[in-house]
């Protein structure tokens, strides 16, 4: 009797649950194993903001419901963190100590924030926004007109920084060079897209250098702030939360000893195979091999994140599909004033 | 293909009053304790409580330990078929359990094991989609608590009172109170364990639907207690005033011999653990005999042993209680299952024509007041007395809101007055009511013999045709009149009154699902009646033939296969019914009892058909 062919995929979001779908497409009698840290079935990370409109409810955010993983026979083993791999016996090992055997992978496992090494000792003390839980959280910490301090400044902040200025809180940016990350904005260019976000009501400060944030266990009278932000030189900054937002760090610290090649995420060709011959990788966490520009580039945003699952299911069927490495993702400033990236553009 | 599965409109979160709590566990893991710490503090917060463990017969080591607890803030009747919780102490026993858990209920599971585990034999692997899973690290907790990884289940019981929000002073003092016979660090390191626990669920994102509303407000003139049936029995025992107790012991009926070891000496009370169960019997009937409240517990293997002396105590006119609580049978059967399957034995299984009274208490409640009233009707009718459990009642845990005074005469015995000195005492003598007056051994001018022999109104053997008829007679009319016993209903119908659809006919533990059964079907729109039949013998056959004349169709839900309760009915009655009978050594399922009253209502012809 001929065995399933069995398919792990680590990482629940885009690119994963993408890949997942067109795997069951093309391989109907095939085990499909999605290995997630997250608790929750696929939440579209673009809807989190909903959160501030009054959603309570996580179930109104998911991308599928959960029969839709039943009807599809996709097992996703949620709350489950993949500690290494095993290349040479195909196994992924769990942090629970149980291993679980594959015939193909996919790393669909994103990015996480990145923080600064001066600031990570105070990561306590940081709003992330990556799961439905860090966005309650920052809402429950904001109150009605909260305010809210970005460092950095990236295109998933400056996503949020217009959710929460429409909401009616209050945000500045203490930006560095990835204010716009991950555009490549030439110097000159710079001035009118900060222009265009004052205009949306968000506060840009540049050239100030934070170095520590404090948790402030009883805020003056007439404030609720409870963060304290300071810098090298001047005025620390009160907020209610403090995020921050450097550009992502592919999560794939599982992958280190596997002998996969990586340099910032795991190098795959257009066909988004790594260095081995039974491992893929899609999504925030890959670097794409582009002859249009002679290096690996990185393809973030929704669109990107969802064709790379696409094509590398395909890919992992037997398929022969390339990613189009030749992108022009351009900021743009609209008739109305105001900054609009193709990064922010979702189903 | 792949299935496009739309986006169903989402309500918003549940509050929930009614919230059902699963741990799981293998024996030894604690499972039974943490279970029993959680249900006692939750009826101390105020909090309705049933609740019902199921454990293998082995002590320790290996066998699977569920303790499942309903808290609502309603009375209600039954466990519920699904639980919104799910708390492993052991994957390997908790794993089949995973589909038991309702959507957007919780899976809580130590995500620290010690050991390298096989692929699929973790929780992760098993979960639904929408159940919400909670890894946490019971074994690590546990140790920086009390290095060791013994106090796990205290620490999963924190856990769940710091998720879902519940008062810590309540677990503080009921955890203080179940190990108040130990030293007093044994107490503090479970407290911590338990505070070590309650911090996490504390900084716990809670992402299931659970929800427990505050308690409703207690009335301070009611004393509530949380007690399972044994407790109910030996409870009642104790305040109806007994005062000799012989037993052997014998799963699932022990714990009453047990509580009452401990009780019955502070009220003036004696017991013995016999040899056997016949001694048992033997002990309690001689008690009888000499005036005394006695009683003993068994389950069916035992009962079996004691029905030459049940005939005895019949065709002596003894008064004496036996509690039976029955499990899976026959034989050895499965000692620690619970099914209801000596009925025929508790009602029929003496030799001889010897009736006798059997009663079935549907609660815990129902448990002490049966008890107590078995010794009043024991002593009324001067007849051995049955009150038949089983497993699931003697195990299952209620909030019983009882009074402060006892419910029950301290003696209910017709006396005989002092004979004149021309007439002998007639023991047997044949009245009214067909109860003679009784006397005690060595009472002046009333000195009589009693035996196994039938015999005239002195007592002395006979084998008269005409006597043998006369006293056979006597001994079955005298017992009709217990169907009325005041404060004692013989059964009592719910629901819907006058014609309905459907009628359910229950007894024993299984009538708490057939009323939540009821309760779905009436909501769906069909009339329906549920009657519970509390006196088993002498059957209550009036009132059975008045409700199933109001009924178009009657189901019979029982935990056995033959129908045991069905043919006593059908025999009683001459109308046949409907059997919903079920052996899998678990309660029956709410969900059972609708789909069986789901199909009668579709086509009541065809499952009559299958039912006859």
């Amino acid at each position: 009797m001929k065995q399933s062919r069995r398919y792990a995929i680590i990482g629940s979001g885009a690119a994963g649950t993408e890949a997942a779908c067109q795997l069951r497409n093309h391989d109907p009698d095939s085990v499909i194993t999605v290995v997630t840290t997250s608790k929750l079935q696929f939440i579209d990370r673009y809807d989190l903001p909903r959160v501030f409109d009054g959603v309570d409810d996580w179930r109104e955010l998911l991308v599928h419901p959960p029969e839709f993983y039943h009807d599809n026979k996709i097992t996703v083993r949620r709350n489950t963190w993949v500690s290494s791999v095993n290349t040479r016996e195909n196994k992924l090992n769990f942090r629970h100590k149980e291993t679980m055997v594959y015939d193909k992978l996919l790393v669909a496992s994103g990015g996480g924030g990145h923080i600064p090494e001066g600031l990570r000792e105070f990561s306590a003390y940081l709003n992330p926004f990556t799961t439905f839980q860090n966005a309650v959280r920052l809402r429950d910490s904001l109150g009605k007109q909260g305010k809210v301090v970005m460092l950095g400044g990236d295109m998933v902040g400056l996503d949020l920084a217009r959710s929460l200025t429409a909401a009616g809180h209050q945000v500045t940016i203490f930006a560095n060079e990835t204010l716009f990350w991950p555009h490549e904005i030439k110097q000159a260019d710079i001035a009118q897209y900060v222009k265009a976000l004052e205009a949306m009501g968000i506060k840009v400060v540049f050239g100030r250098k934070p170095v520590a944030v404090e948790q402030i266990s009883r805020p003056s009278k007439g404030t609720s702030y409870s963060r304290r932000l300071v810098f090298e030189k001047g005025k620390p900054e009160l907020a209610n939360a403090i995020m921050p937002f450097y550009g992502l760090m592919p999560a794939l610290n599982f992958m280190m000893g596997t002998g996969v090649d990586i340099e910032r995420g795991l190098l795959v060709n257009p066909h988004l195979k790594t260095t081995n011959d039974k491992i893929w990788a899609a999504g925030d966490v890959c670097q794409i091999w582009s002859p249009e520009d002679n290096r690996y580039n990185f393809f973030y945003g929704w669109a990107n994140v969802k064709k790379m699952g696409l094509i590398a299911a395909h890919n992992m069927t037997g398929g022969s599909t390339e990613m189009k490495t030749s992108q022009t993702n351009k900021l743009k400033i609209t008739k109305n004033g105001v900054l609009h990236s193709p990064y922010w553009e979702h189903d | 293909m792949v299935a496009k599965t739309g986006k169903k409109t989402l309500k918003s979160l549940r509050k929930l009053t009614d919230m059902q709590i699963s741990f799981c566990g293998s024996a030894g893991d604690g499972t039974i304790a943490a279970g029993d710490i959680f249900k006692r503090a939750m009826a101390a917060a105020g909090y309705q409580i049933i609740a019902f463990d199921v454990y293998p017969p082995e002590i320790r080591g290996f066998g699977k330990c569920i303790a499942r607890t309903r808290v609502t803030y309603d009375q209600v009747y039954s466990l519920k078929p699904e639980s919104d919780v799910l708390l492993s102490l052991n994957d390997a026993h908790a794993i089949p359990h995973v589909g038991e858990v309702c959507d957007y209920g919780a899976v809580i599971y130590d995500d620290s094991p010690i050991a390298n585990i096989e692929e699929g034999c973790h929780m992760s692997a098993h979960l639904k989609p929408a159940q919400l899973p909670y890894g946490v690290s019971f074994r690590e907790i546990s140790e920086r608590a009390t290095s060791s990884a013994r106090s796990r289940n205290i620490v999963a019981v924190g856990f769940i009172a710091g998720l879902y929000g519940l008062p810590r002073e309540v677990f503080h003092s009921t955890i203080a109170a179940k190990f108040a016979n130990k030293p007093r660090s044994v107490t503090e390191i479970n407290l911590k364990a338990f505070d070590l626990g309650y911090e996490q669920g504390v900084e716990t994102f809670k992402i299931d639907t659970c929800y427990f509303a505050p308690p409703p407000k207690r009335d301070k003139n009611t004393k509530v207690l949380m007690m399972h049936g044994n407790a109910a029995v030996a409870r009642g025992c104790i305040d109806a005033g007994i005062k000799n107790f012989f037993g052997y012991p014998i799963t699932p009926a022990t714990s009453i011999m047990e509580i009452l070891a401990t009780e019955m000496p502070k009220h003036g009370g004696r017991l013995l653990q016999t040899e056997d169960e016949i001694s048992a019997i033997a002990g309690i009937i001689g008690a009888g005999f000499a005036g005394s409240r006695a009683a003993t517990s068994t389950s069916g293997p035992g009962l079996a042993l004691m029905s030459e002396m049940m005939g005895f105590g019949a065709m002596t006119e003894v008064p004496c209680v036996i509690f039976v609580s029955q499990r899976g049978g026959p034989s050895t059967g499965m000692p620690t299952k619970t099914e209801q399957s000596d009925l025929n034995l508790a009602v029929l299984g003496v030799a001889g024509d010897a009736q006798r009274i059997v009663l079935a208490p549907t609660n815990v409640e129902g448990c002490y007041k049966c008890a107590g009233m078995a010794f009043e009707l024991s002593e009324k009718f001067q007849t051995p007395v049955i009150v038949l459990i089983d497993l699931y009642l003697s195990n299952r845990y209620e909030a019983v809101t009882l009074s402060r005074k006892s419910l029950f005469k301290s003696d209910n015995s017709k006396w005989a007055k002092k004979p004149s000195k021309r007439e002998p005492f007639n023991r047997y003598k044949l009245t009214s009511d067909s109860i003679s007056p009784r006397a005690i051994p060595g009472q002046q001018d009333c000195q009589h013999v009693i035996t196994g022999l039938e015999h005239n109104e002195q007592g002395r053997p006979s084998d008269q045709p005409e006597m043998h008829e006369t006293m056979s007679r006597k001994r079955h009319i005298k017992l009709q009149a217990a169907i009325d016993y005041p404060n004692l209903a013989a059964c009592k119908r719910f629901g819907d009154m006058g014609k309905v659809r459907i009628g359910i006919l229950s007894w024993g533990s299984t009538f708490g699902e057939c009323l939540e059964a009821m309760f779905t079907t009436r909501k769906r729109g069909i009339t329906c009646s549920a009657m519970k039949v509390v006196m088993l013998s002498p059957l209550p056959v009036d009132a059975i033939v008045k409700f199933m004349a109001d009924c178009d169709e009657v189901i019979v839900v029982e935990l056995n296969y033959e129908g045991q309760f069905a043919n006593l009915v059908m025999g009683a009655v001459g109308r046949p019914v409907h059997r919903l009978n079920r052996v899998t050594g678990m309660p029956m399922a709410v969900d059972e009892i609708i789909a069986a009253i789901s199909d009668l209502t579709a086509n009541p012809s065809a499952a009559r058909t299958a039912a006859q």
